[in-house]
């Protein structure tokens, strides 16, 4: 093991002096960024940072001064007025205008538990996952109300929700269920971070078949091997690059997270530090054990990455095969193709993150069996890994044949 | 002198082929053991049973001074045949990457790296990428990675090829020196003249067998028998009456006579006939090159002696 600590040590210094990893490393995350703010340059929304949403509250309960204690604590750029304007007459009123909803709160909506929202056509994509902070203090208003009789207890369980009616579907939509938005932001934003581990793991990953097949093309594996043995060069590579990837992973983290806290106004951290990112972590880091053995054993036959053979190509298509599943997984994630996905084990890492990203209910038999697949096939694949690699590492200038290297695996 | 290294009848097998049959030998300290035989007998392979990098099918091979099992890595300093260096890294960068997989302690292994650096005319080429050093530049690079750590045991598989003249002479000015200093060292070579002049002890190995094994004096004496070499038209019965003569080789004029092992060249001399035209004579050992190439084409120069032997 100490020697694999070396072998990792070296992995990462010298990957750490290439220019062409620093470049890679800084400009994958600048990429991203580029991208998101293409993406403002040529949409509209970029005027929201100026002009503040009109929030119209028919207010039929005395409540906006606590309404406006709770905005101004937030720190939204809302410009909460007083109207009197009835449901009936809203749609008209807001035909043509811009960053405008109005709000209607009375008993009845208390009672129901949804107050109905009326919103311009123009309004900022978030708004209606800001405007359930709004909540509170409807709900001690409740709590003040009540005595505390069954019905009432059963009301106060009941939450408050804030009914998105945009004008064009106000007339039949209103009775539709507002999504419990925190709870689904608490499993996205872990799964969106596990998935992004995972790929930049797995892509950094890729570059143990450049490490290995390097070896060969370098003559040096011989030397090397006369100081340690070809597991404990193994080893020192999967540790070394999952090293590399986590890097890679903190320098994008450290650059994007600022600009995507500048850009949307969703409190990612609190999102993000959930008990749920400790086994999306544990999925992402299980994807790349299994491919960084697969890559390292495959990168060991290979004289040269740009001679690999069909064979070759072929396994190194296979971290791909995940994303044949995305289709079929979002639109039924509970359903026959995400279950095949997640038994496979080159593809359930993805399909479980996910799965499970999109699913409220965690089918956790499935998960656990699916991970137990996973797991035996990283040990099986770890120790395939280890015959091939022995022998091919030392099979200098030429490429193995499938044949050939069913025979090492037998050996 | 003390043993470090025994190799004790070793089998290995490709498939169904034999390609090392019971090779015995052993390495000891302060001297330097030559394996030689031409391209395909079993050189590297030996040498790489004995460095783990492949396992004898049977035999025992035994490092002492070891205790506890496998191979003592950090004591030995391997030179393989086939050789490179990571490409685009610093030679510095590389030779402590090397010393620290041995485990030898960094700043020691810094101060000896300039040292050798120095002495094989690379002085200031530490900081220097090993793609920009040129080939010979590389082996020496590779050389010294192979000695930083100090080994008790330095395996040299073809220390010499692809080496100029100049570089070839301070290598073996280099090795001598190390085994002058007690290092035990195992080098394989075709290169006989080479060889020739630097080991105390050699093993000669052909089809995976040995041939010869013993002291660079005694294979002389034992195998270099004398040959007289005649120019002139002669008929090779004549020639193979003569007392003492193995065997004739005849090419136009010229004929090679292979003396006997007790032959006394001056009676031997006196007694050959008149009728025999001599043009030239020379008379000579045969050179352990002659040896070599004979085991290498096959010729039963000395396999008489072999099974005499046996």
């Amino acid at each position: 093991m100490r020697n694999s600590m070396k072998v990792a040590k070296w992995e990462i210094k010298r990957n750490m002096k290439n220019k062409t990893f620093l470049i890679g490393l800084f400009l994958t995350p600048i990429i991203i960024v580029a991208f998101m703010f293409l993406g403002t340059i040529f949409g509209d929304d970029s005027e929201n940072e100026v002009i503040p949403t009109d929030i119209y509250v028919n207010d039929q309960l005395n409540l906006l001064s606590d309404l406006q204690n709770t905005v101004n604590q937030a720190g939204y750029n809302w410009n909460i007025q007083p109207t009197d304007i009835s449901e009936a007459e809203v749609e008209d009123v807001l035909d043509g205008t811009e960053n405008t909803a109005y709000l209607y709160i009375n008993e009845q909506s208390l009672q129901s538990g949804n107050v109905p929202v009326f919103l311009s056509e123009e309004i900022d994509s978030f708004f209606m996952n800001q405007v359930q902070i709004l909540a509170t203090p409807l709900k001690s208003f409740q709590m003040q109300q009540l005595d505390l009789s069954n019905e009432e207890l059963a009301i106060i369980s009941s939450q408050i929700t804030f009914e998105d009616t945009k004008v064009e579907e106000s007339a039949d939509d209103l009775e539709e269920q507002g999504s419990d938005l925190p709870a689904t932001l608490s499993r996205l934003i872990p799964g969106i971070f596990a998935g992004f581990i995972m790929l930049s793991i797995v892509f950094t990953g890729m570059a143990i078949f450049q490490s290995a097949s390097q070896e060969k093309k370098d003559k040096i594996a011989e030397i090397i091997l006369s100081s340690l043995t070809p597991g404990e060069l193994m080893q020192g590579k999967i540790i070394g690059y999952f090293a590399l990837g986590i890097i890679q992973t903190v320098v994008s983290i450290i650059i994007l997270l600022p600009v995507i806290a500048w850009r949307m106004d969703i409190p990612i951290m609190e999102y993000l530090f959930v008990p749920e990112l400790a086994l999306f972590i544990f999925i992402a880091v299980l994807g790349y054990l299994l491919f960084a053995s697969i890559f390292v054993g495959i990168g060991a036959t290979m004289a040269d990455v740009s001679t690999a053979g069909n064979f070759q190509g072929f396994v190194m298509m296979l971290p791909f095969a995940t994303f044949i599943f995305i289709g079929p997984v979002l639109s039924d994630p509970s359903g026959l193709w995400a279950q095949i996905g997640s038994y496979i084990p080159f593809t359930s890492p993805g399909v479980l993150i996910l799965r499970l990203t999109v699913l409220e209910q965690w089918p956790w038999i499935e998960i656990i069996i699916s991970l137990a697949i996973l797991i035996v096939s990283i040990l099986l694949f770890m120790k395939l890994a280890g015959k091939i690699f022995k022998v091919g590492i030392l099979l200098y200038g030429k490429n193995a044949t499938p044949g050939e290297i069913w025979k090492w695996i037998k050996a | 002198m003390e043993v470090l290294l025994t190799v004790k009848e070793i089998e290995k097998s490709f498939k169904d082929k034999k390609v090392l049959k019971n090779i015995t030998f052993e390495v000891r300290k302060g001297e330097i053991m030559a394996i030689l035989g031409p391209n395909g007998a079993g050189k590297s392979t030996t040498i790489r049973n004995i460095m783990g990098i492949m396992y004898p099918d049977n035999g025992a091979i035994t490092f002492h001074q070891h205790n506890g099992k496998g191979i003592p890595r950090n004591k030995i300093g391997y030179l393989p045949e086939e050789r490179g260096l990571y490409q685009n890294v610093k030679v510095m960068d590389i030779l402590l990457y090397l010393a620290e997989l041995k485990g030898y302690p960094l700043d020691k292994a810094k101060e000896r790296a300039l040292m050798y650096l120095k002495k094989f005319d690379l002085e200031g080429k530490e900081k220097v990428s090993v793609e920009e050093l040129s080939k010979g530049m590389g082996q020496k690079v590779q050389f010294i990675s192979s000695i930083i750590h100090e080994p008790e045991l330095l395996i040299l598989d073809e220390p010499f090829s692809g080496l100029d003249p100049v570089s070839q002479e301070l290598f073996k000015k280099e090795i001598r020196s190390l085994a002058d200093n007690g290092t035990a060292i195992l080098l394989s070579s075709h290169q006989m003249n080479l060889v020739e002049e630097m080991c105390d002890r050699l093993f000669m190995i052909q089809n995976g067998q040995k041939v010869i094994y013993g002291t660079l004096d005694d294979v002389k004496t034992q195998y270099a028998n004398f040959k007289c070499t005649i120019y002139g038209n002669n008929n090779i019965a004549d020639l193979e009456r003569i007392s003492h003569v193995q065997r004739v080789e005849q090419e136009g004029d010229t004929s090679t006579l292979y003396l006997d092992k007790d032959v006394v060249p001056n009676t031997w001399l006196k007694e050959l006939p008149e009728n025999i035209l001599i043009q030239e004579l020379k008379i000579n050992r045969i050179s352990l090159h002659e040896i070599f190439i004979d085991i290498a084409t096959n010729k039963n120069l000395i396999q008489e002696e072999g099974d005499a032997n046996a």
